[in-house]
């Protein structure tokens, strides 16, 4: 078991660099401290399982590194650039062209098509609609949906959701996906599927995945394990 | 930066959240298209009422009221404008001159005159009508509310500074009589008769007895000394004869006149005597119409018109005979352009029907102005002028100008006279005036007030998927205007609906719509409370209220205004609310309902 406040790696720059980070919100007028001090460093190319019960951190180390939030206290590096002084303007950039984020409720759009949802992602970068319905489609062909194109999220089953939302987050050509219990609302054939298709894309693309679960199971896939309690990093291993 | 796709599927697919905010916007729309059209239906209704005096380019229009002196005890509808010393005479004292003049004015007499012949009554003398059962057929002209004025005013109106061009008329009330000449007479012959009278005579006085003795004797008769008519003794006297010369003829001389003659047969003469009987049977039917004399040389200003021919022509150059008669009291008596039209036994070519106007100038027959002075017997008097100024902005000046120059008579401009309809018409249009316009923006604000809830609420629902699209790389301004572009499209289509549901609360209106009545106080001043000069039939039916249809009106721009601001809620509702949740942060978006 490493020492937290040691870093794994040291001789690759890591793509992310936690120091201290802390996470405080208001819930009602308590204080409720979700992360108290984290230290991680996380290498490109891996795939990093974050394993914790419900209300152990994950899903907010998750959203700090997804650059959808910034820490109340410590510093979040991402290549260098601390996350958490920047504008939202580049943020929003990181989020659209650096990191592909998964829900664990899949989040699709409901009025959108599986086509239109994973295209949507693609609007901010101004390519054509040509462009980004041809990349949808190599994209949900890829995921195994390639017949499934044109079909509602209503009309799609959790874990073709999921697949959805997969592609989606693919959309931009990320270096990091980012995917809180993305098999937490999955049988198990789906969640299978998932799981094939995230490792699939950190072995063969060399994308950076970062899952957040509870599900022991998924830790096994890992080439890092990081397990937090209570907000706080109590192991960090590689697998 | 906006997903044309995205907007068009939101709006699809979510169809019942576009409708009902939709039709949010749509109601206030259409609502507001419906006060505003009613509204300029009213404005449009006012100005056709007074449209007679635009249409004809007439600005002011002059008019000889009766005035109300100072000492006046009687109350009085008059709205006219004359002072003191007009017509009536200062404090009562006689009739005025030329519209005042001096009360001394012999200059005036014959229009005193005129004056009192205006307000004489109407009396038809069935005596000299024919013999019974004969069929007659009378028309009466009379002046009604308008008093006349010798037609000099007119050419004294032309030469005032700015009068473009006074043209002169004379309105008048007609009273139609038909019926048959009824038996009003009979006679009677009396008298013939012979008359006996006994008569029995008193006895002689005594001086009368020696006044007889005397003569007796101084003819030669005895009297034979003193009768006893006063004696108490002696014997009895008596007459004596003897001699002389006949006693009968000596006494017959000598008795006192009364006795000579007192017994006579008396024979009536005899005389027939018609009688008129009271009283007689009529079957005597009136009606009663308006007839008006116009310049004939003037087609373009005056009462009527040649743009209001409708039919036919206009006078020719001699008008005498002539006569033009208003499309609607042709359509009731069945008259056509080209024939002829008889009034007081004289015939008259109608040679064009005129569709007139509505205000109280309007009448049913139109005559040469001397054909009608001279059937009215008013030879050279008129009672109204009106007056076309030569810029808008002199009205005011001139109608002064006007007033002191004639004073006494009542001046009209268009704009008074737009300020005297009365009646559910200027009910209604203040009703518009003063409600229509704040209803209209209470009812608009409420339309957006409700379509900006229904967006919020909506965008409310929308939080997780605004936080999605903010976690896979959209900025808060694509997010913003995605949204907005969404609630144009709403707004698009509200704005649609509204027009249409506007057009129809219009087309309600006009199929079911109110009739509006209206009268115009300028036509009835000087009402027979004034003076008492003006004849009451005439006076009730010159204040007649007419009525007119009320049919909405929209201009192209307000629908576009109604649309546009419909539209621009719409985005302003969409701006508030996904400002609201673009600011949320992409976690606290998430987590909203995540």
């Amino acid at each position: 078991m490493a020492d937290p406040m040691t870093p794994v790696s040291v001789e690759t720059p890591p793509l992310y660099r936690l120091r201290g980070v802390e996470r405080r919100y208001l819930k009602g007028e308590a204080e409720v401290a979700a992360l108290r001090g984290v230290d991680v460093d996380i290498t490109a190319g891996g795939f990093v399982c974050i394993e914790g019960p419900s209300g152990s951190g994950k899903s907010t180390l998750l959203q700090l590194l997804g650059a959808l939030d910034t820490a109340t206290a410590g510093t979040v590096e991402m290549d260098g650039q601390q996350l958490g002084s920047v504008g939202d303007g580049v943020l929003t950039g990181i989020r659209s062209r650096r990191i592909g984020f998964v829900f664990q409720q899949f989040n699709l759009i409901p009025t959108l098509s599986a086509s239109e949802n994973v295209a949507l992602a693609m609007a901010p970068q101004h390519s054509s609609k040509a462009e980004r319905e041809e990349r949808a489609e190599e994209l949900l062909t890829r995921v195994g949906l390639g017949h499934r194109l044109e079909h509602l999220p209503s009309s799609l089953s959790g874990g073709e959701q999921q697949r959805v939302a997969i592609a989606r987050a693919l959309a931009n050509r990320p270096e990091v996906i980012v995917a809180d219990e993305p098999t937490g609302n999955l049988d198990s054939e789906s969640a299978g599927e998932v799981m094939a298709l995230l490792i699939e894309l950190q072995e063969r693309d060399g994308v950076t995945v970062i899952v957040a679960t509870h599900d022991p199971e998924v830790g096994q896939h890992a080439t890092r394990l990081v397990k937090l309690r209570d907000g706080l990093v109590v192991e960090d291993v590689d697998a | 930066m906006v997903s044309i796709g995205y907007v068009w599927h939101e709006l699809r697919r979510r169809w019942s959240r576009t409708l009902v905010t939709a039709l949010g916007l749509a109601a206030g729309v259409g609502l507001v298209m419906g006060i505003v059209g009613v509204s300029n239906g009213l404005s449009n209704a006012q100005g056709q009422v007074l449209s007679p005096l635009s249409s004809v380019g007439t600005d002011i229009v002059v008019e000889r009221t009766v005035g109300v002196a100072n000492t006046s005890s009687t109350s009085s509808t008059t709205t006219t404008t004359t002072p003191a010393g007009g017509f009536g005479g200062r404090g009562g004292s006689g009739g005025g001159g030329f519209f005042a003049g001096g009360v001394n004015s012999s200059a005036n007499a014959s229009d005193r005159t005129a004056l009192a012949n205006n307000n004489s009554s109407i009396l038809t003398d069935l005596s000299k009508l024919g013999p019974p059962g004969t069929q007659y057929s009378n028309d009466f002209f009379v002046n009604g509310t308008l008093i006349t004025f010798p037609q000099q005013a007119v050419t004294d109106v032309a030469k005032i500074k700015g009068v473009e061009a006074a043209v002169p008329a004379l309105s008048l009330q007609a009273l139609h009589e038909t019926g048959t000449v009824p038996t009003i007479t009979d006679t009677v012959t009396t008298g013939g008769q012979t008359v006996t009278q006994t008569v029995r005579p008193p006895p002689l006085t005594a001086a009368q007895e020696a006044a007889v003795r005397n003569c007796l004797e101084a003819s030669g008769v005895s009297s034979g000394g003193p009768s006893g008519t006063n004696s108490t003794g002696g014997g009895g006297g008596g007459f004596g004869g003897g001699g002389g010369a006949g006693f009968g003829a000596a006494f017959t001389k000598c008795l006192p006149a009364s006795y000579q003659q007192y017994e006579a047969q008396v024979v009536v003469p005899q005389q027939t005597i018609t009688r008129v009987l009271n009283p007689p049977t009529t079957n005597t039917q009136t009606s009663s119409y308006t007839v008006a004399g116009v310049d004939p040389s003037n087609s373009t200003s005056g009462l009527i018109t040649k743009a209001q021919l409708v039919s036919g022509t206009w006078f020719t150059s001699s008008p005498t005979n002539e006569i033009l008669v208003s499309a609607a009291y042709a359509s009731s008596n069945n008259i056509k352009a080209g024939q002829t039209w008889t009034i007081n036994k004289t015939p008259y070519k109608v040679v064009g029907l005129v569709n007139p106007t509505l205000t109280g100038d309007t009448s049913d027959i139109y005559f040469d102005i001397n054909t009608l002075q001279s059937a009215s017997s008013q030879p050279g008097r008129v009672n109204e002028v009106l007056v076309k100024v030569n810029k808008s902005s002199n009205v005011d000046a001139v109608a002064a100008a006007i007033k002191k120059e004639l004073p006494g008579a009542t001046v009209l401009t268009s704009k008074q006279l737009a300020g005297q309809v009365n009646g559910s018409l200027a009910n209604a249009k203040k009703l518009a005036s003063d409600l229509g316009v704040a209803l209209g923006i209470i009812i608009l604000i409420a339309a957006l007030l409700i379509a900006a809830l229904l967006t919020l609420s909506n965008i409310a629902k929308r939080v997780r998927e605004i936080g999605t699209l903010r976690a896979i790389g959209w900025s808060r301004g694509r997010v913003v205007s995605q949204i907005l572009a969404e609630m144009l499209g709403i707004g698009l289509v509200g704005a649609a609906v509204g027009v249409v549901v506007g057009l129809g609360v219009c087309g309600l209106v006009d199929a079911f719509g109110p009739t509006l009545s209206y009268s115009i106080a300028g036509a009835v001043v000087g009402s027979s409370s004034a003076s008492g000069l003006v004849h009451q039939a005439t006076a009730t039916a010159a204040s007649a209220t007419k009525s007119i249809q009320l049919h909405t009106s929209l201009s192209v721009l307000t629908v576009l205004v109604a649309a546009v601001i419909a539209i621009l809620g719409a985005l302003l509702a969409g701006l508030a609310g996904a400002w609201r949740a673009a600011r949320l942060s992409p976690t606290s978006a998430l987590r909203d309902l995540g």
